[in-house]
């Protein structure tokens, strides 16, 4: 990989949003090269600033073997500024609002450039897993979560939507 | 009547047998009283009685004057249909014909039936009798082609006899009196409708008659017959032989004269009988219709293969000097008005026969271009024919209806159809100097060269061949080289720097406005030459590409030391594609060129050659030396190219590749005899060394080496193999103490080694290894022991030669596939595919799971933008990943090329 690897250095002297296309080009190489189990992303169309990403909730959650679609969209100051992350599969956790906005610290204030795109979609795996009820989007869900598994368990199911569904 | 009878009548006037006998003249007809007179008083004198007497004199004349007119009816036998026996002319008759025609006994008020109608019809009544089978035996079959010209005389014959025999009368008897009638009245009233009195009594009753003869023939098969005739007539006389029909005997050429007068007889005949006039015209401009088409296709417009000149003026001439001529005296025959050619007329068949022959040429356009040069008598028979309207259009669709059909199909090789395509260009160059007929007809031979894959290799190694020194054979069909690229590339560079926009040169005296089908943005290309058609196939990108593959590969194949043809491509390239893109492709060029000075800076520099380096050598066997180079290359890749010509040591030169900037190239791993590596370690210590930070990386499977190998009884030099062919015979060399030991005990039997072994020695895959095995025994060096094993074939004259022979037979054949296989220094592009097929794989796995179900040109297009260092592969290749990957039943085909995910 040493020759993409000078060409992506190279482009990062280019100005604008080809600058953030290349280094897109590049996270989505990457993630082509090493596969991640359960997490899987691609661009909606050629000029790679909007991307879907389908995450599989983790093994002994709620979220066990259901399928989650995000949209990402990069701006112009990628990787400055962080992507704006919603989860289009509706989701019923406690940093989740219902139309799918993200409370997750990495995608506010805490964003480095260093961060990926890969990186955010592990982060938001594992937050299927740990959600932050110290900050809850969804008050309800956090009490349920601390109180109520079963219940939890319940609104999870009736809230997710199969991909398909999700189309129609 | 029978013969008996008519003799007796002719003795004894029998007035009961004719018809014509209104009365029995026994009886007279003493009139009627009218209403309110006294009966029968032959004393009353009154108006009806002058009346009745007037009707009994005219009937009595009538009967005399019929009965003299009368046809004479044929025998019973039917035979002597015409000499009816007339009965002689007496003063009674004489008197009637007077009375009824110019005397009181004419009847001007139409009331009572004239002598000359009742002629008329005793005409039609007697051809209806007599004439009318004989006519219709004629006609009543299809008229053989052999026979129209008899069948057409015998009628003309026949009618014309026949209306001999019913004019005669009349001109005889009737015409007279009207005529004197005429004369006398004439002197008071000299006008024209007495004049013309005896006449037009004529052509009225001529008019009838021919009217009769008209109608008892077949008016379609006579037409078509004396179509037919004339057809052949003029075939005749300009010596036309179509063959069509097949059934045509070939008949000797008749006199021209004989001919000429016999048709003009027929014509005249038929004209006289009636048969002319429009319908004959008709069939005329039928027969003159196809003569000119015959003529068309005749050998005497065929193309001009030997002078190459436009036959057209020929054409225009013998339309003027032949054709008109002929119509000419046929309008006369048949009595046209006017009877001669208009100049328009004379223009106008010429057009139309000029067309006719364009039309011809370019049905058969693609034969033409095929043979081009030879045929450009035809192109310019096509280039004269452009000029008449509609032809553009006609040549357009016809021509690229006979490429798809003849050209564009898989059985066409792609050196084939560019071959083809260059002599189009030519061919339409020609045709069209202006070049807007060449861009459409081009255009679906264009779309389908683009999508050969092989198109643009074929082009870019035949532009790098030099036909000078290549064998003829290498140019076959079948071959991967066009001999008409490289004959092109041979030309001298065409000048390309008139800037100044031609359609602005004032002072051109040349100068032409683009043709009318020209689209308002045509724009000249402004090189025209037929590398430029070639290099603008594709969009630069692609084709530059393409070219740094090849150029790679060629560059390290090449003998040349100085690099001119590659050095010459690229700046023909440059001038074409502009040298804004070729960038990568300079430096490849640099850098070969660069690496020769390298190599004499470090060699020069350096003690490569010290005898240190020098193979160990033994006194019995003093094995082979391989004195080869590898190469090297700046930060990553390298190349070895053979220097050496010192027998003892070995020695190396590298090509120096900056890998950035090259295609990638063929790296397989192995080791390199420790000879060689010693070399390339110290090349590499001196290189740093001058060139400061860079890095060497040493890609041995590129490049090549001769090695001189010593056996027992032979020395052996071979020149030009490849470097993983020298490591493995270098393998076969004792390498240590116990092997020369071991080699000695065995008297002469050489080290044994077998594939497994040497792949462990050398690191090297067994492909390669056993490529490079059937190599050598294919040279007789090695011999196949056990199975897999091998050792050396120290003395040539062995016992085992024989076998020997025959496996080597046999192994070179193998060897020689495999290096084709081999051959190609610069990745294949299924070596690619196959080598990144999982990160592939992992693309549309992604992509489908993300972007749900998606056609394969959709998934096709994503991976070219998507994948970072490209993506140089086609909506097949992404089929054939995706039938793999339904294959692991990880994606599901929707139909119609759309395919999901297997859920």
């Amino acid at each position: 990989m040493a020759l993409s690897a000078t060409r992506g250095a190279n482009g990062s002297n280019a100005s604008g949003s080809s600058t953030v296309a290349q280094r897109l080009q590049k996270e989505l190489m990457d993630i082509m090269m090493n596969p991640t189990a359960g997490i899987t992303a691609f661009p909606d169309d050629e000029n790679m600033m909007c991307w879907t990403a389908t995450i599989l909730g983790p093994d002994s959650t709620p979220y066990e073997s259901l399928i989650f679609k995000l949209s990402m969209e990069f701006g112009a100051t990628y990787p400055y500024e962080p992507p704006t992350v919603v989860f289009k599969t509706p989701i019923y956790h406690p940093n989740v609002d219902m139309s799918g906005r993200i409370c997750l610290d990495i995608l506010k204030d805490k964003w480095s450039a260093g961060l990926s795109v890969l990186s955010v979609l592990l982060s938001l795996q594992s937050l299927l897993g740990e959600p932050n009820n110290a900050s809850p989007l969804n008050g309800q869900a956090a009490e349920f979560w601390d109180t109520d598994p079963a219940a939890f368990k319940r609104h999870v199911l009736a809230r997710h939507k199969a991909p398909e569904e999700l189309d129609a | 009547m029978d013969h008996a009878t008519l003799v007796f009548a002719s003795v004894f006037p029998v007035p009961s047998l004719s018809h014509t006998t209104p009365t029995p003249i026994a009886t007279p007809e003493l009139g009627y009283t009218a209403p309110g007179s006294s009966f029968g008083s032959p004393f009353v004198t009154n108006v009806s009685g002058a009346q009745a007497h007037r009707a009994v004199k005219r009937n009595i004349a009538w009967s005399t004057a019929t009965r003299f007119l009368s046809l004479p009816r044929p025998a019973a036998s039917g035979t002597g249909v015409f000499e009816g026996v007339r009965l002689p002319k007496t003063a009674e008759v004489e008197q009637a014909l007077h009375y009824l025609l110019v005397g009181e006994g004419r009847s001007d008020d139409g009331q009572e039936e004239t002598l000359l109608d009742w002629y008329t019809n005793e005409a039609r009544l007697h051809f209806a009798i007599t004439v009318r089978p004989i006519l219709e035996e004629y006609w009543r079959r299809e008229v053989g082609l052999q026979r129209a010209w008899a069948v057409l005389d015998d009628t003309q014959r026949l009618l014309e006899q026949v209306q001999d025999l019913y004019t005669q009368p009349l001109a005889d008897h009737v015409l007279p009196f009207l005529h004197n009638a005429n004369d006398s009245a004439s002197a008071i009233r000299p006008n024209r409708h007495t004049r013309s009195e005896g006449e037009a009594v004529l052509s009225r009753y001529q008019r009838d008659v021919h009217a009769v003869f008209a109608h008892s023939l077949p008016q379609q098969r006579f037409s078509k017959t004396l179509s037919y005739a004339l057809y052949d007539a003029g075939c005749k006389l300009f010596r036309i032989y179509a063959r069509q029909d097949g059934t045509q005997p070939k008949l000797p050429p008749d006199n021209a004269r004989e001919l000429r007068k016999h048709m003009i007889d027929l014509l005249q005949g038929i004209e006289r009988v009636g048969l002319g006039g429009d319908k004959a015209q008709k069939a005329f401009a039928h027969a003159m219709n196809k003569l000119m088409d015959s003529f068309i296709t005749s050998h005497y417009v065929k193309v001009d293969w030997y002078s190459k000149k436009s036959i057209v003026p020929h054409l225009r001439m013998w339309v003027r000097d032949g054709f008109c001529p002929l119509v000419e005296l046929v309008m006369e025959c048949l009595r046209c008005d006017p009877s001669s050619v208009q100049p328009t007329e004379l223009h106008q068949w010429q057009e139309m026969a000029l067309s006719r022959l364009g039309r011809a040429r370019v049905d058969s356009l693609f034969d033409f271009v095929i043979n081009w040069d030879k045929s450009l008598g035809a192109i310019l028979d096509i280039k004269e024919y452009l000029k008449v309207s509609g032809a553009k259009q006609y040549l357009t669709s016809g021509f690229s209806q006979q490429i798809s059909r003849r050209l564009l199909h898989p059985g066409a090789t792609t050196t084939y159809i560019l071959n083809v395509y260059i002599s189009i260009i030519r061919a339409f160059h020609e045709l069209e100097p202006k070049g807007v007929l060449l861009e459409r007809v081009a255009r679906p031979i264009r779309r389908y060269l683009k999508e050969r894959e092989d198109t643009a290799r074929i082009i870019i190694s035949s532009l790098l061949t030099d036909i000078n020194d290549e064998t003829e054979s290498r140019f076959s069909l079948q071959s991967e080289l066009s001999y008409e690229i490289a004959s092109e590339m041979a030309k001298p560079i065409a000048s390309v720097n008139n800037d100044a926009d031609e359609e602005l040169n004032w002072n051109d005296m040349n100068w032409q406005p683009l043709p009318t089908d020209a689209s308002p943005e045509y724009k000249k290309s402004k090189v025209e030459d037929v590398i430029w058609f070639l290099l603008t196939l594709w969009d630069r990108e692609d084709f530059i590409n393409e070219l740094k593959n090849i150029l790679g590969d060629h560059l390290l194949r090449s003998q040349d030391p100085e690099y001119e043809r590659e050095i010459r491509l690229l700046e023909l390239i440059k001038v074409r594609l502009g040298d804004d893109k070729l960038q990568a492709c300079e430096v490849m060029l640099r850098d070969v060129l660069d690496s020769k000075r390298i190599n004499a800076t470090i060699r020069a520099a350096g003690s490569l050659q010290t005898p240190d380096k020098r193979l160990p050598s033994t006194p019995e066997n003093a094995p082979r030396r391989p004195k080869r180079g590898t190469a090297n290359a700046t930060p990553n890749l390298g190349v070895s190219t053979p220097v050496s010509k010192t027998p003892q040591a070995p020695t190396l030169n590298a090509q120096i590749l900056s890998s950035f900037f090259w295609p990638l190239l063929r790296d397989d791993e192995f080791l390199v005899p420790p000879e060689i590596q010693t070399l390339q370690r110290e090349y590499e210590s001196r290189f740093e060394r001058i060139k400061g930070m860079r890095k060497l990386r040493w890609m041995n499977a590129l490049g090549g080496g001769t090695i001189a190998l010593d056996f027992d009884d032979r020395t052996e030099e071979y020149t030009d193999i490849t470097p993983w062919q020298v490591s493995v015979i270098h393998a076969f060399q004792p390498q240590s103490v116990e092997d020369w030991a071991s080699k000695k005990g065995k008297k002469g039997g050489g080290v044994a080694r077998n594939i497994k072994q040497l792949e462990e020695m050398l690191e090297m895959d067994e492909q390669l290894v056993r490529q490079a095995i059937a190599f050598w025994i294919g040279k007789s060096v090695l011999r196949e022991t056990h199975p897999d094993t091998y050792t050396i074939i120290e003395r040539a004259s062995s016992a085992e030669n024989a076998k020997d022979e025959e496996a080597a037979a046999a192994a070179q054949e193998l060897a020689e596939v495999q290096a084709q296989q081999q051959a190609g220094a610069v990745k294949s592009q299924s070596d690619l595919l196959n080598e990144k097929k999982d990160i592939y794989m992992t693309f549309i796995m992604q992509m489908l799971t993300n972007q749900g179900n998606l056609p394969v040109q959709r998934i096709a297009m994503m991976m070219r933008i998507m994948v970072l260092g490209g993506f140089p592969f086609g909506a097949e290749e992404v089929k054939g990943l995706l039938q793999e990957m339904e294959g692991e039943g990880k994606v599901i085909s929707f139909g119609g090329d759309v395919w999901g995910i297997q859920k």
